[in-house]
């Protein structure tokens, strides 16, 4: 399971619509979902219908919060997307093979029995999520509470009995779009302080950097995890001894 | 998936089981879960609960949670919790709803406002060994916090709201963050008897000190959340005090088991009421206080009178 978690504050100015690339994500197995941070003022009408747009188009939620409500939005959105997206793929299985609609048209003991293999999907099955983080002048005073989110989403994905990682990109990027500051890893450490030397500037290229993510699911698709860092910290069961070599992403 | 379950529905009103056949009239509404809205409800001529749901299968994972325990707990002297599952069809939209057994009671904090704080040392003892049944069935009740525990006359407790229990081992899926560990960075958020234990600190630390409590969310910074904060608010408590040694060790996960929680729980009460009960079995201040006075005023005529 892929997904995009887009942390952001207001519309895109530059480059190709973010609207496009969201559509463009989910068509390549990635849901995108969208957390719309404000603490004084509005979004403005553009902004937060942007907002809903590329939610939708990404197969995704979208939430419009305070600085205050994001670490719990940002965990409860990644998990009801896990859930969402197991669903959907039980249903699928449900009209091909049994030839009913979904779950709802199940007696309810048949039910119990397919949402118990939901449940156990959801909590077993490998997950990424990719935070990409609007880093424009207008995030500047949010940082900290981004930070925090990241830090408690981690928290929550390394809880998780599948395998669970977590990257962070941010935009705009020095030179470029986007740039990546932590690559796949299932650690919270490494998230520590992710912004403190982040230069702002005022673009908001958020189509451009949806396409960058996109590519890095691509890049590190089918690379071994042990080219992090900190291989240690990605075994959460001490059952495995050394590297999970076998482990493709 | 929005149905009419959203909104609350009248009294009186009449849910007929598509699948079971059962016959639900709704009183009133008992309260607003995760998932859904749970009221309570008469089958024939008994009483009980009945959530209704927004999402089929987000209630059915409750529901099979309840008979799980049901299931495990079967030797247990007790009535099962679940006793159907069923959709309605409630304003031409389907509804799904399951019908559980009715737990009559009053928040925690709400039972010793009206009866008194000294009731706590009763319903914790009570709380953790209810803990501890969960725990060795293999469950973790997670979400623990002062909505979701009941107490009835004479401090009898039941949890309710089993929609975020967690297996053993697994991540906790529902939690509210004051209660939770991974906020005050004082542990994973990995289902073990530990996260309840450090939930079930935090409750009483809600329930008698609230104020302090959420004076103190609102202005530690995120990095500074730390279990020893939780531990200043306790020494500084004068109900709580005496069972500092119990909220220590429950806030860093230190006990063996949930029964050595129980245990500890037990033995500081005892302690606590013991240390009340001393003072006042000696002379009470006020009264030394007029000894004091009198033998000043007695020496002070006897002075007067010899040399005067």
């Amino acid at each position: 399971m892929n997904q995009i978690l887009l942390i952001t504050d207001g519309g895109s100015n530059v480059g190709l619509s973010p609207v496009a690339a969201a559509a463009q994500a989910y068509e390549e197995g990635i849901v995108v979902n969208v957390a719309g941070v404000l603490d004084e003022g509005s979004l403005g009408e553009y902004g937060a219908s942007e907002i809903a747009e590329i939610a939708k188009a990404g197969g995704g939620i979208s939430r419009i919060v305070s600085t205050k409500q994001l670490s719990q939005t940002v965990q409860m959105m990644t998990r009801q997307t896990v859930v969402g997206t197991i669903r959907q793929a039980v249903n699928e299985e449900l009209r091909q093979v049994f030839g009913v609609n979904s779950v709802e048209s199940l007696p309810p003991p048949k039910r119990a029995e397919v949402v118990r293999v939901m449940e156990e999907m959801g909590e077993t099955a490998p997950l990424k999520v990719a935070l990409l983080i609007d880093a424009s002048a207008s995030m500047k005073p949010k940082l900290l509470a981004v930070e925090e989110a990241i830090r408690d989403l981690s928290l929550s994905l390394q809880a998780r009995s599948g395998d669970s990682m977590a990257a962070v990109f941010h935009f705009p990027g020095e030179r470029e779009d986007c740039t990546l500051d932590a690559p796949w890893t299932s650690s919270t450490e490494r998230l520590g302080s992710l912004f403190g030397r982040l230069r702002m500037r005022g673009t908001t290229p958020t189509g451009p950097a949806l396409m960058r993510v996109i590519a890095y699911f691509h890049e590190s698709y089918g690379k071994i995890v042990s080219e992090d860092e900190h291989p240690a910290s990605l075994l959460k069961r001490d059952d495995t001894d050394g590297m999970r070599s076998d482990y493709v992403v | 998936m929005i149905t009419s379950s959203e909104k609350q529905l009248p009294p009186g009103t009449l849910l007929t089981g598509k699948w079971n056949g059962r016959i639900y009239k709704l009183e009133r509404l008992l309260g607003t879960g995760s998932n859904g809205h749970v009221y309570l409800a008469s089958y024939g001529r008994s009483a009980c609960a009945v959530k209704l749901g927004k999402d089929v299968s987000d209630l059915q994972a409750e529901a099979n949670i309840l008979a799980s325990l049901d299931h495990r707990e079967k030797g247990a002297k007790r009535r099962p919790f679940l006793l159907d599952v069923d959709d309605a069809v409630v304003d031409g939209a389907q509804i799904p709803f399951y019908a559980m057994q009715y737990v009559p009671g009053v928040t925690v904090r709400a039972y010793l406002r009206k009866h008194g704080p000294e009731w706590a040392g009763i319903i914790g003892y009570r709380l953790l060994r209810r803990l501890s049944e969960l725990h060795d069935a293999g469950w973790i009740f997670s979400d623990l916090k002062n909505d979701n525990l009941l107490v009835s006359d004479y401090g009898q407790v039941a949890l309710v709201d089993y929609g975020g229990m967690t297996a053993n081992g697994r991540g906790i899926r529902q939690f509210t963050e004051i209660y939770d560990r991974g906020y005050w960075s004082a542990g994973s958020r990995t289902a073990e008897p530990s996260y309840d234990w450090f939930s079930a600190a935090v409750l009483w630390i809600h329930v008698l000190d609230e104020k302090r409590l959420l004076h103190l969310t609102r202005t530690l910074l995120p990095q500074n959340r730390d279990p020893g904060e939780l531990l200043a608010l306790v020494k500084t408590n004068s109900t709580l005090k005496p069972l500092s040694g119990w909220f220590e060790k429950a806030l860093r996960g230190k006990f063996a088991s949930t029964q050595e929680a129980a245990e500890c729980w037990r033995e500081a009460v005892h302690g606590a009421s013991r240390a009340k009960s001393q003072p006042s079995s000696r002379i009470p201040a006020w009264m030394a206080g007029v000894f004091a006075v009198s033998l000043l005023l007695c020496v002070s005529l006897m002075a007067i009178w010899l040399f005067g």
